[in-house]
């Protein structure tokens, strides 16, 4: 019971945390840049980090079991690989781009898991027969850990190709808070403006260019960064998903629904990786591949498992599906 | 000159290092200093090779040629994309497949039979190892994948035909006809499927061949530019006033880097590795998938439901998946099956099956004894017996105190996922021709619901607790519920070499993520021109370079004039 309390409070305090980080960059955005403000917001996203691992823990000891067995406790997991990417450049002094990406994805994965769409789902309480196996911790942290940082890969790519294909861009003016809320390009619009934003206090007009160029330079450098980690994980999951197999279920390949998709993104990625590797191909051409993971990373985590077909569908799992 | 510049007040930091490096010009001496604070050596570069044979390669990467290549690029980029939007991605795989025989044959009637057959080899080399090729190859597994997740696997030709009728096609255009003329149906296994991974397999080998390797050959190289003109042209260049180049190479030996020197030029090199990785990477999918070929083509599998207390005979299950698969010995092995069990937890759901098994050899002496279960599965002699599947066989009831009955059950099929099964004991006349009885349900072993004559709810037992229940002046107690374990067997020759595969591509892909950083530096009079460049890290490379150059120290002016005379002399 305590622990359910005490998962409960970190929930919220993690969520609300986020959710005023959020808040701050967006101000930051709108208004001035306030070094404190800047300063609270990473202070608030390291707070949020120890909370979400407060809750994991607490899961843990409650359950006996690593919390990764079902859609919800992946996706806290999610939420607690964007922090840590989050916190990375932020300890090793870098002052990067990533900041942009990963709060507002840790505030949308955090707000998935807690929203009313899967509360039905916080109270699996129970590792079925098949998860029962030292593998789920390797196999499951490394998948959703390749994840989060390959989002993030491809987020920063997306943000890449929305700079580059505005060639006319309106003219930005402080409050103007419509820009905020474009649909689509959510992320990389944040990105963008707070590019923007930067560029124009620092810069005159006529120079404006040249930080254009370095800002599309850097972001490719960071999304080609994140993603080559991010493809680590990708494969060290999807082996260490075969070797399991191979003990579970019979094959190491079973070209479960899963599986595949996970191929595929794998798939996705290497071709990535190889574009980047050839001087012939361009940024742009890469960058519209990793946009091409994005989706089909999603397809991976969500898709199949809201079909709940295949060996995978531990979400609404069952007994003779195992 | 030596006794100058041993005076230590001129180079205070590292008056004694800096002696040797000087020599090193002058006189051809074999002797490598020992630095105790890293333990590393400088390596001097022998001076028979040309000091400008790597050029060339440093050329591949300036603007100019960027540009050039633009435009081709372009359209080369479109045209991938272009083909992964179009719904049968195969067309113009197929297409592109065709046109890499179709090179070689074009060039072939020009210059005679024989040159064919001499450039036939290397043409079709050039052609797999085009990456653009390879990029198309990769592009088009994962369509075919992502559509064999998309159509149903393995049904009967009747599915099909209502799932994609003609009158009413899938795109306009996808009907039942793509799908079994395709052999869309056991993707996986189609001859496209897997005729385009056989062509992936050959622009690997074909790219590590042409590609990969030759790179590395020049990677390991050591290339010293030797005009300033050079190196500024380089990712990240700076220059250095009133430093020396030897100060420079100590840093960098600090910071990892493989240190050459030869006269005013530098040259160093951190993380070869990750050139070398991607090799490892490339063999490794070769051998996965060899492995996999392996497994397809010399495998055995077979699946059987056994009722708790009965035998079977491993050959027996067994049947062959390829032309390679050979019986052992072990396949003489009976299996005997000494109790299938569940636990429970406290909620009712399942937590594990177990299975205790006892091998028995052809005398009937036991081998081996095991408690299977999932993960933890029994492997004796190539073959591995899993615990996949359950049911149940029989129930042990007691009518009236006579008895036990083996009453057989029935799997019944219901909405839902969840296994039911199902039994009856016959209650009066037997002969009748409409005979009633007592029905008994079950969802596992653990507890039995009985309902009466009527079909009415009567009470549920648990078979261990032998609890006698009394249904229309019937006494029956429910002595045991007897289980059936389904077992998954196979033998797989594949396993270890997909295994190794797994291993190096882990490893390899690991140490792809590192960085081959290259720096190059020249002393020109009193300033030192750095430039370098890497290959993964160029966000972080910059500011690298930017904290070890700071700690080259500043020389102080009389020291100067006197190194730049030592270089010049």
């Amino acid at each position: 019971m305590i622990f359910s309390t005490l998962e409960h409070i970190l929930t919220h305090i993690s969520f609300s945390i986020v959710s005023i980080v959020i808040t701050i960059h967006l101000i930051t955005l709108l208004v001035d840049e306030i070094v404190g403000l800047y300063d609270s917001s990473e202070k608030g996203m390291i707070v949020t980090f120890f909370c979400i691992t407060g809750l994991l823990v607490t899961r843990w000891v409650c359950l006996g079991h690593l919390p990764l067995s079902d859609l919800y406790e992946s996706l806290i997991f999610l939420s607690w690989s964007f922090s840590i990417i989050h916190m990375i450049p932020y300890f090793k002094k870098h002052k990067n781009h990533l900041s942009a990406i990963t709060a507002p994805s840790a505030i949308f994965t955090q707000g998935f898991a807690t929203s009313g769409l899967l509360t039905e789902m916080h109270q699996s309480e129970i590792l079925v027969p098949a998860l029962q196996s030292h593998w789920l911790m390797m196999h499951v942290s490394m998948m959703v850990l390749s994840y989060a940082a390959l989002l993030c890969g491809s987020l920063l790519s997306l943000a890449l190709l929305v700079i580059t294909f505005r060639k006319f861009r309106r003219i930005f003016s402080k409050g103007n808070n419509l820009v905020l809320v474009n649909e689509s390009f959510y992320f990389g619009e944040i990105q963008y403006v707070n590019e923007r934003n930067n560029v124009l206090r620092n810069t005159s007009i006529s120079s404006q260019n040249y930080y254009r160029y370095q800002l599309i330079q850097q972001l490719d450098r960071w999304s080609y960064r994140i993603i080559s980690l991010g493809f680590i994980f990708l494969t060290v999951g999807i082996l260490s998903g075969a070797v399991w197999a191979n003990e579970a279920w019979g094959s190491y390949w079973n070209w479960d629904p899963k599986e595949t998709w996970a191929f595929i993104t794998w798939t996705v990625f290497a071709i990535y990786l190889h574009i980047r590797t050839n001087k012939i191909f361009e940024s742009i051409n890469s960058a519209i591949v990793a946009s091409m993971g994005f989706l089909i990373i999603w397809i991976c985590y969500f898709g199949v498992n809201l079909l709940g077909i295949g060996l995978h569908s531990y979400g609404s799992f069952t007994l003779t599906s195992y | 000159m030596e006794a100058l510049n041993l005076n230590p007040t001129t180079t205070p930091k590292s008056c004694l290092p800096k002696t040797y490096f000087l020599k090193a010009p002058l006189l051809p001496c074999t002797f490598k200093p020992k630095f105790s604070p890293h333990n590393c050596q400088i390596h001097r570069r022998s001076f028979k090779k040309t000091p400008f044979s790597l050029t060339t390669a440093c050329k591949l990467k300036t603007p100019q040629d960027n540009k050039k290549n633009n435009t081709k690029s372009n359209k080369i980029a479109k045209q991938i994309i272009l083909s992964e939007g179009e719904p049968p991605p195969l067309a113009e795989e197929s297409g592109g497949a065709g046109g890499s025989e179709e090179a070689p044959a074009k060039l072939g009637s020009g210059s005679g039979v024989m040159g064919l057959v001499k450039r036939l080899p290397r043409r079709i080399l050039s052609v797999l190892s085009y990456l653009p090729l390879a990029i198309g190859e990769m592009f088009a597994i994962a369509g075919l994948m992502a559509l064999g997740t998309f159509i149903d696997q393995g049904e009967a030709p009747d599915f099909y035909f209502d799932k994609y009728p003609e009158s009413n096609p899938v795109l306009g255009i996808f009907t039942w006809r793509w799908v079994l003329t395709l052999g869309f149906d056991h993707m996986f296994t189609s001859p496209i499927f897997l005729a385009l991974l056989a062509l992936l397999g050959a622009s690997l080998m074909a790219c590590t061949y042409t590609t990969q390797i030759p790179l590395v050959k020049v990677a390991r190289r050591w290339n010293f530019l030797q005009s300033s003109e050079a190196i500024n042209k380089q990712e990240f260049s700076e220059s250095l006033p009133r430093a020396s180049i030897q100060d420079l190479g100590v840093v960098l030996m600090g910071a990892g880097y493989e240190v050459f020197l030869k006269g005013p030029s530098l040259y160093a090199f951190r993380g070869l590795a990750g050139r070398f990785a991607p090799i490892g990477v490339h063999l490794a999918m070769l051998l996965i998938m060899v492995g996999g070929t392996l497994s397809a083509t010399g495998s055995f599998k077979g699946t059987v439901t056994v009722p708790q207390g009965l035998n079977f005979v491993i050959g027996d299950v067994m049947g062959p998946i390829g032309f390679l698969s050979k019986p052992t010995e072990a396949f003489n092995t009976e299996v005997h099956v000494n109790r299938f069990y569940m636990t429970y937890y406290d909620s009712g759901e399942v937590s594990q099956f177990y299975t205790d098994l006892s091998l028995l050899d052809l005398e009937g002496k036991e081998v081996l004894r095991k408690t299977i279960s999932v993960n933890n599965p029994l492997r004796y002699g190539g073959i591995t017996i899993y615990q996949t599947d359950w049911s149940i066989s029989a129930l042990q009831v007691l009518k009236d105190n006579e008895g036990p009955f083996n009453l057989a059950v029935a799997p019944l099929k219901i909405n839902g996922d969840k296994k039911l099964y199902g039994t009856f004991l016959p209650v009066g006349d037997v002969n009748s021709p409409d005979v009633k009885g007592i029905s008994m349900l079950a969802r596992d072993l653990q507890s039995i619901v009985l309902y009466d004559q009527e079909g009415k709810f009567a009470g549920i037992r648990r078979p261990s607790s032998k609890l006698p229940i009394e249904i229309d002046g019937t006494k029956v107690v429910i002595v045991d519920a007897i289980g059936s374990s389904g077992l998954d067997l196979k033998t797989d020759p594949g396993v270890p070499v997909v295994y190794a595969g797994f291993g190096a591509l882990m490893l390899t892909t690991c140490i792809s993520f590192l960085s081959h950083s290259q720096i190059w530096a020249i002393q020109d009079g009193t300033a030192v021109i750095v430039g370098g460049k890497t290959n993964r890290a160029k966000g972080e490379f910059p500011e690298e370079m930017n904290r070890l150059l700071d700690r080259v120290p500043e020389l102080v002016n009389s020291s100067l004039s006197r190194q730049s005379d030592s270089i010049v002399g």
